[in-house]
């Protein structure tokens, strides 16, 4: 066997096995931050198995995938039996495999005349962005079918209104990750953080536009809370995955928490610098040293942590969008602050020479920059809270107050 | 030229076992493809397979991981492309219409085309067949409509199938064989010449240089399309009179 092909099947397997458990552990870190907010105690009772040690519940999560394991697989008699197996399997399948793309740190320095090792499953994949985007439009096809097969209206409901949603958002997701793909001259992820790794100018200093309208359709495509529209156990009893019990049922929750993940990955990635911080993680290029490998890697990994607990504070601070909000948000709101984001950020590429040569310097350049962007910022966020005001009545508008008979 | 001398000629011609093994392949789509009959279909499975592995015969010998690659995913696309026309349930006929296109994504990036592969499985497999699942779904929950579970021309969607194949795989194999390629036209790039490139940076270069104009007529086609949905969607609303709305 070649060695590359080695090589691969052991980044595949530290991969999923590091994904399977970081879900396992967010589900419990989320349990935790929800017990917090909500100021009660949260799970801190299981610890290790057939003794008194507690160990702050940290077993918990061993537990609950026992528990899953071990229930019973009902399938329901009404039910499409091949499509009710095939969807839980292809949204799981589709979420671990996005991240083949996805660099969990720089790179590793060479071990006994091998190397140096990309941390990333498969590097130098040109169209890594894309990528990503294709599996996770996959990832659609799991809730509908999901929904379709269960044959029940609760399911359906689910299933539509997650596709309608899932469709609506990847809209707005493009157009902010263009102005990114534009500023750094390619889809590759590794060579987006070097971009910004060379420069020491994240990408959410100079495009804060493109950072919103990223974040919330990043939101609404993982559908965490102010968009779980798809599941909204209090309206659809669990939307998609109602009839769905068992190892299943395990395997949609864990595949949502992927889909957390993989959003928190791209929100660092494409905005935050990836493994980049001033004056830690030393040079872009050149020979890497291990402490600086596994500085990148660890500053990478707390910078998602970050994101996480960002998404779980989310979840417990806001209610759920109506779906005409949700709509109106995606096509009204977001399409057009993604568009502005792009034409901007062009304009800013485009005249980013001259303007390093007038300013005098890079430094210069990139406070100009700064300042032009968030001043359009400001204007756009002025200008949707003006056309758009706060409102929560969805009536039909006839002209106004008190015009409809 | 004699009649005999005529009848030898034609039979020596090397296109005949294309010739048999098209009409044998589309004998076996005939009887698999729903007709609203019940019986056959079974039997037609079994000639489009043989079909299927002789066609396959034809192909030079497999050797190494590579080959073992495409034959694999060629095998996947041919087999999912009949799923899709021969299950009676529109849902699933669609779920095999996404593997054949996984499929042909994945013989794309095969042969070092990163973007079009990519670009296959979000455009079409993303967004246009999700479309499509959408309406098939909200059209016939219970999928029991007879008009939409019976194929509407069998016999000449067979035969005209069988035909294109035929001819295609002939025409390949004779300029294959002139060129002497075999296998070279589904060589993967190497690994270096797929890592190192800037495939979308060539592409998007070639795009918009030597195929602007046919990029910005696309563009303007797509605008007009967006336009007259709006134009489509907008007819229902109300008109207003004197601060009243009929």
């Amino acid at each position: 066997m070649p060695e590359y092909v080695i090589v691969a099947l052991v980044k595949i397997a530290l991969l999923i096995g590091g994904l399977m458990t970081a879900a396992a552990y967010f589900v419990l870190l989320e349990r935790w931050m929800a017990a917090w907010i909500q100021d009660r105690k949260g799970p801190n009772r299981v610890g290790i198995p057939l003794t008194k040690i507690k160990l702050f519940g940290l077993g918990q999560p061993l537990a609950d995938g026992v528990k899953f394991i071990l229930k019973e697989e009902y399938t329901p008699g009404h039910v499409d039996k091949f499509l009710y197996s095939l969807a839980p399997i292809s949204i799981l399948a589709a979420a671990l495999a996005s991240f083949a793309v996805v660099p969990v740190g720089d790179r590793l320095p060479a071990i006994f005349g091998y190397g140096p090792f990309d941390l990333t499953a498969a590097p130098g994949i040109d169209v890594g962005m894309i990528y990503v985007f294709a599996l996770s439009s996959i990832a659609v096809y799991g809730v509908i079918l999901g929904g379709w097969a269960s044959n029940n209206k609760y399911s359906f409901l689910g299933g539509l209104r997650s596709s309608a949603q899932l469709i609506a958002y990847e809209l707005p997701m493009g157009l902010g990750i263009l102005g990114i793909v534009l500023a750094s001259g390619s889809l590759r992820l590794e060579t987006i953080i070097n971009a910004q790794a060379s420069s020491g100018l994240w990408n959410v200093f100079w495009q804060p536009i493109g950072f919103v309208v990223f974040v919330i359709a990043a939101f609404a495509e993982a559908a965490r809370l102010p968009f779980d529209l798809p599941e909204a156990e209090q309206e659809l009893i669990g939307g998609y995955h109602t009839e769905y019990s068992g190892l299943r049922l395990l395997m949609y929750l864990v595949a949502e928490f992927l889909h957390m993940i993989m959003a928190a990955f791209l929100i660092v990635i494409l905005f935050l610098g990836g493994w980049h911080f001033w004056g830690l993680t030393g040079d872009a290029t050149g020979e890497i040293t291990w402490g600086q490998a596994i500085l990148r890697h660890i500053i990478l990994m707390s910078k998602i942590t970050g994101v996480i607990l960002f998404f779980m504070l989310v979840r417990w601070s806001w209610p759920r969008f109506r779906f005409d909000q949700l709509m109106a948000l995606a096509w009204k709101v977001m399409l057009p602050l993604g568009m502005v984001n792009l034409v901007v950020i062009a304009v800013l590429v485009e005249f980013q020479p001259q303007l390093i040569e007038r300013a005098g310097g890079r430094g210069m350049a990139s406070l100009l920059m700064i300042g032009a962007s968030w001043l359009i910022g400001i204007i756009c966020w002025a200008a949707v809270a003006w056309a758009s005001p706060l409102g929560t009545d969805n009536r039909p508008v006839y002209g106004k107050i008190g015009a409809m008979e | 030229m004699s009649f005999s001398e005529r009848v030898t000629y034609v039979l020596s011609h090397p296109g005949w076992p294309f010739a048999l093994v098209a009409l044998l392949g589309a004998a076996g789509m005939f009887l698999l493809l729903p007709r609203g009959a019940r019986g056959g279909r079974r039997v037609g499975g079994m000639l489009a397979v043989a079909a299927f592995v002789l066609l396959g015969a034809k192909l030079p010998h497999l050797t190494g991981l590579r080959e073992g690659v495409f034959a694999m995913l060629a095998t996947v696309t041919v087999v999912s492309a009949v799923g899709s026309v021969t299950f009676r349930s529109p849902v699933y006929c669609a779920i095999w219409f996404a593997l054949t296109l996984a499929g042909t994504a994945g013989l794309f990036m095969f042969q070092g085309a990163q973007f079009l592969g990519v670009a296959t499985i979000v455009v079409y497999a993303g967004a246009i067949l999700v479309t499509m699942l959408f309406v098939l779904m909200l059209a016939q929950p219970q999928g029991l409509s007879t008009y939409d579970r019976v194929s509407w021309e069998p016999l000449l969607g067979a035969g005209v199938g069988g035909l294109l194949v035929g001819l295609l795989t002939h025409l390949l194999r004779s300029s294959l064989a002139t060129a002497d390629a075999g296998f070279a036209a589904a060589k993967p790039m190497t690994e270096n010449a797929v890592l190192v490139n800037e495939h979308v940076a060539g592409l998007g270069a070639q795009l918009f240089s030597k195929h602007l104009i046919a990029v910005e007529a696309g563009g303007s086609l797509l605008l007009v399309a967006v336009v007259a949905a709006v134009a489509i969607t907008s007819q229902g609303v109300p008109k207003r009179q004197g601060g009243r709305y009929e």
